[in-house]
């Protein structure tokens, strides 16, 4: 069975199924919808700028179309669009999309934010990406640029060459409503609101916050009132830059920058099967379980790291746990140096396969990585030690962070996130690709919905990644020789027809991870958008921090594992 | 009880006498000042080797890494580096502190540290002075820390620190009253406040099995409770893991030292570690026979070293904990001080109040 096989069955089944609940959504959605713009993935339907909200509620209420995994705006040459991509949580490979258009001159939309909470940030990008305004959002301020950026830079009319510098006292000040500043603001505060909360600013230097990540909190005592994330620190423009490289080599290195805590070659799956979907290009299975194996060991590294530096948030700096984590990881990091050559930016994936095949002698190999399996086991029970059996750990974690499932999905949470509110989903196994189907594995779900259960997930996750690696190995070892095929023929030059459109996603490290790519004839994607799962889970930040103490907004923060680098892209 | 007139003669007396001085007044002064003087020499040289060196070693070990080892025999010589290193930096005065509070505040707390070992009997005659109140006294030096703290805290114009500052006293509050009182309940014991008595108390035998193999009267024997509550209250009062929080890293960035630098901040550091030795060297007083030797047959080793083993271990403890315990929340860390502590604490000293009293 080949990918290609895989991609074309799949594309069969989408359209058997979705042939005729195609035809019953549109009739679902009655008037609203004005037109049909099918995407490779899915059904789309063109609706007026005024019934965003009816269409999307009748989806998520009628249709059960209840995970809003991502909107995508971007400006045509006559007009604006925004796309909503739908799924089904209970079926994401029941997908449908929900475009509207608006027009050049009067960019505005019906914000979908009433419908699903996770539009709210969604939204804020696509007006500060590319300009479009929502009618009726909470909150319509920039995300990912400064507040006082000029233009917005995916737009058409935004000149590229212009360098923009905002200087640190042009930006929005948090220290503005700091009531400490002067002794006539302090005056002023006792006989004015009398407010006694406090405002504080949790990084974007902390040592909790991994990354450049600010956080404004608003304190009664020690306890969390409100806290606003403020994202965008390392804006990097990676759509911009995906959108300037070519499909076939250029585009392959970046999702390794969207993840420096090891997750590198599961993001490069994401944009490999997106593309492979979007140009048709079969992968041999001999790459298929190579790709596997190696996704798995990255997976391994990013939960490691995740669970090292829990350790640190909850139990201290000088943590014996996060030392063993980092050694534990760098094992799994030989093997992965040892095959792509790499330790952090691995570039491995080609479309079509993988750059070369497993390092000889393969033997040795082999043997290193069944050693670190085989050690798997063994070296989770410590940190079940130190971390899940020990009481003070269970007191700080048990219902901390409480994350209700319906909150997490109204919010668009994947991943372990997801999964350690009970909700079992996980696109290795609901919306197949690889060769996952054919292991034996399992989906690790805690029902706990609280920053402990998060731990539990991750760590039995890597029991199971563990699983999986050592499955790949005795598949890989019983290849023939003669069949290691590592990558198909694909042409030197990819030109995907043009307007055609497709969004699809993986299971990343943090959750789901999808892309949307828009072709234009050319050797380039005319629209390139990243959806990191980091950016919706971090979302939900506030649903699960407010009301809490400091030292639990920290730990839930951390229970979340966002990097940074997918959150602002 | 009488004061001991024919009791130890203490290292002030020693030195005045050494350098032929007398008894006179001028023999007190200068005798007091010069063991003073040693005193606390010694005891920051301690922190010399626990801070830089130490504490590098341990963790380490704990964590399997390696630390120091380049500089010098088994990387010792990062003292003197650290030291250079330390006392070079630029010293940061923030905008809008609150001076001259946020410049006491880091010399407060070394000096509450450093008072309290005044009274401390370290064995080999070493003792700088012994008051009949000399526990009492021990212990109100040591709580000036606080004082400190909050005055960082609040003077550094920084919510981090304030924060700090504020947990450091609840804290404190917490944990000082089972810590107090649990001392009272040894104090039940002796029979008295003063130190070299209750040293004294500790050495009759427990257990006596032949002369050289004789186990000691140390209350962490005869009241293994007591020692349990006052090793963990000690903890807490020192800010270590699983109690930190005043300064939690992770939570509030450093706390109440958020904004000290160069040699302010030395001298925070110095503090604390000076405050982890006092607590080891009032548990090795109350608890574990102060500089005596656990079997008469290894007495031949000098009483101080006795001593040094004993609050290093306690230090050894406070760092163990740090690699492995984790932090608890401030309102559970309340929860544990208030409801738990206070009177598990409370029910120790009735009990031995009562024990004393019926079978003593």
């Amino acid at each position: 069975m080949t990918a290609h096989a895989d991609a074309e069955t799949l594309q069969q089944v989408d359209s058997e199924s979705t042939a005729d609940t195609a035809t019953d959504l549109e009739a679902l959605l009655g008037e609203s919808v004005v037109a049909r713009d099918d995407h490779l993935n899915a059904p789309a339907f063109v609706v007026h700028r005024d019934s965003v909200q009816e269409a999307l509620s009748t989806l998520k209420a009628e249709a059960g179309y209840d995970h809003l995994s991502c909107v995508t705006a971007q400006e045509y040459e006559d007009r604006y669009e925004s796309i909503y991509h739908l799924k089904r949580y209970d079926d994401p490979t029941r997908e449908v999309s929900v475009v509207v258009p608006t027009a050049k001159d009067e960019p505005v939309s019906q914000t979908a934010e009433p419908v699903f909470r996770t539009a709210d940030w969604h939204e804020r990008e696509a007006y500060d990406l590319v300009g479009i305004e929502y009618d009726g959002h909470p909150d319509p301020r920039r995300i990912l640029l400064p507040e006082t950026w000029q233009g917005h830079p995916l737009s058409r009319d935004y000149n590229q060459e212009r360098p923009q510098i905002v200087r640190y006292d042009e930006r929005s000040n948090p220290l503005e409503s700091d009531r400490r500043v002067t002794d006539d603001a302090q005056s002023a505060e006792i006989s004015g609101d009398g407010t006694d909360t406090l405002l504080l600013n949790i990084g974007p230097h902390h040592p909790a916050t991994h990354g450049v990540l600010h956080l404004c909190v608003t304190l009664d005592g020690e306890q969390v009132v409100d806290v606003d994330p403020d994202i965008g620190y390392i804006h990097r423009c990676e759509e911009q830059m995906c959108q300037s490289g070519t499909y076939r080599y250029q585009i392959m290195p970046y999702p390794d920058r969207w993840d420096w805590g090891g997750a590198g070659l599961l993001n490069e799956w994401a944009y490999a099967r997106v593309a492979e979907d979007l140009a048709t290009i079969d992968v041999p299975e001999y790459a298929q379980v190579v790709r596997t194996m190696a996704a798995e060991l990255s997976r391994m590294l990013s939960h490691f790291l995740a669970v090292g530096a829990y350790a640190i948030d909850v139990v201290g700096d000088f943590t014996a746990t996060f030392m063993y984590a980092i050694t534990d990881r760098e094992r799994v990091q030989n093997v992965l140096e040892d095959l792509t050559g790499q330790r952090l930016m691995f570039n491995y994936f080609r479309l079509g396969g993988v750059v070369w095949d497993l390092p000889e002698p393969r033997d040795e190999f082999f043997e290193k990585v069944r050693t670190l399996t085989d050690a798997m086991p063994r070296r989770l029970e410590e940190y079940h030690d130190l971390l899940t059996n020990n009481e003070i750990l269970q007191a700080r974690t048990l219902d901390t962070g409480v994350l209700p499932p319906e909150v997490a999905k109204q919010y668009g949470c994947t991943g372990p996130v997801l999964r350690g509110s009970g909700v079992d989903y996980d696109l290795r196994r609901d919306d197949p690709y690889g060769y996952y189907p054919e292991l034996d594995w399992n989906v690790a779900l805690e029902d706990g919905c609280d920053n402990y259960s998060r731990l539990l997930v991750r760590l039995r996750e890597l029991e199971e990644s563990a699983k999986i690696v050592e499955q790949c190995v005795d598949v890989l070892e019983a290849w023939p020789e003669d069949e290691r095929n590592i990558q198909s023929n694909v042409p030197r030059t990819l030109r995907p027809d043009d307007d055609t459109e497709i969004y699809r996603a993986v299971e990343a490290a943090k959750g789901e991870l999808g892309i949307y790519i828009r072709a234009d004839g050319t050797d380039k994607p005319a629209r390139f958008k990243i959806r990191g799962p980091s950016f919706s889970n971090l979302q939900a930040l506030p649903e699960m921090a407010n009301g809490e103490y400091v030292p639990d907004l920290v730990a839930t923060l951390g229970s979340l594992d966002t990097i940074m680098g997918e959150v602002d892209r | 009880m009488t004061p001991l007139q024919q009791g130890p003669i203490l290292l002030p007396e020693r030195i005045a006498n050494l350098i032929g001085l007398g008894d006179g007044l001028l023999g007190q002064v200068v005798g007091g000042l010069i063991a003073a003087f040693l005193i606390a020499n010694i005891m920051l040289a301690m922190t010399a080797v626990a801070g830089p060196w130490a504490k590098r070693k341990i963790t380490a070990a704990f964590t399997d890494r390696i630390a120091v080892n380049r500089i010098g025999p088994f990387g010792l010589f990062i003292i003197i580096a650290d030291a250079v290193r330390l006392l070079s930096k630029e010293l940061i005065v923030p905008e809008g502190v609150d001076r001259p509070a946020w410049d006491l505040a880091p010399i407060i707390l070394p000096a509450s540290a450093l008072l309290g070992f005044a009274v401390i009997p370290m064995g080999s005659g070493i003792q700088l002075a012994d008051p009949e109140t000399g526990l009492v006294f021990a212990f109100a030096v040591a709580s000036i820390a606080s004082l400190s703290l909050v005055m960082g805290g609040y003077a550094s114009n920084n919510k981090y620190s304030l924060m700090g500052g504020l947990r450091a006293v609840a804290q404190n509050i917490a944990y000082e009253i089972p810590l107090i009182v649990t001392a009272a309940s040894v104090v039940i014991f002796t029979g008295t406040l003063q130190m070299s008595e209750i040293v004294a108390v500790q050495r009759e035998a427990l257990i006596s099995i032949t002369p050289a193999l004789t186990i000691p009267q140390w209350f962490a024997f005869v009241n293994p409770f007591a020692f349990v509550l006052f090793l963990v209250a000690n903890m807490a009062e020192v800010g270590r893991n699983p109690f930190d929080i005043p300064e939690a890293p992770t939570e509030i960035v450093a706390g109440y030292q958020t904004e000290y630098s160069s040699v302010y901040f030395v001298l925070f550091y110095l503090g604390e570690f000076l405050h982890i030795f006092l607590g080891g060297a009032l548990i090795a007083t109350l608890f574990l026979g102060g500089p005596a030797a656990p079997i008469a047959a290894l007495e031949v080793i000098p009483g101080f070293v006795w001593f040094l083993i004993k609050i290093w271990a306690v230090f050894l403890l406070t760092q163990w904990a740090r690699s492995a315990i984790p932090r608890v929340r401030i309102d559970q860390l309340l929860d544990i001080g208030w409801k738990g502590m206070l009177v598990l604490s409370f029910a120790n000293l009735v009990l031995t109040a009562i024990i004393v009293g019926v079978i003593v």
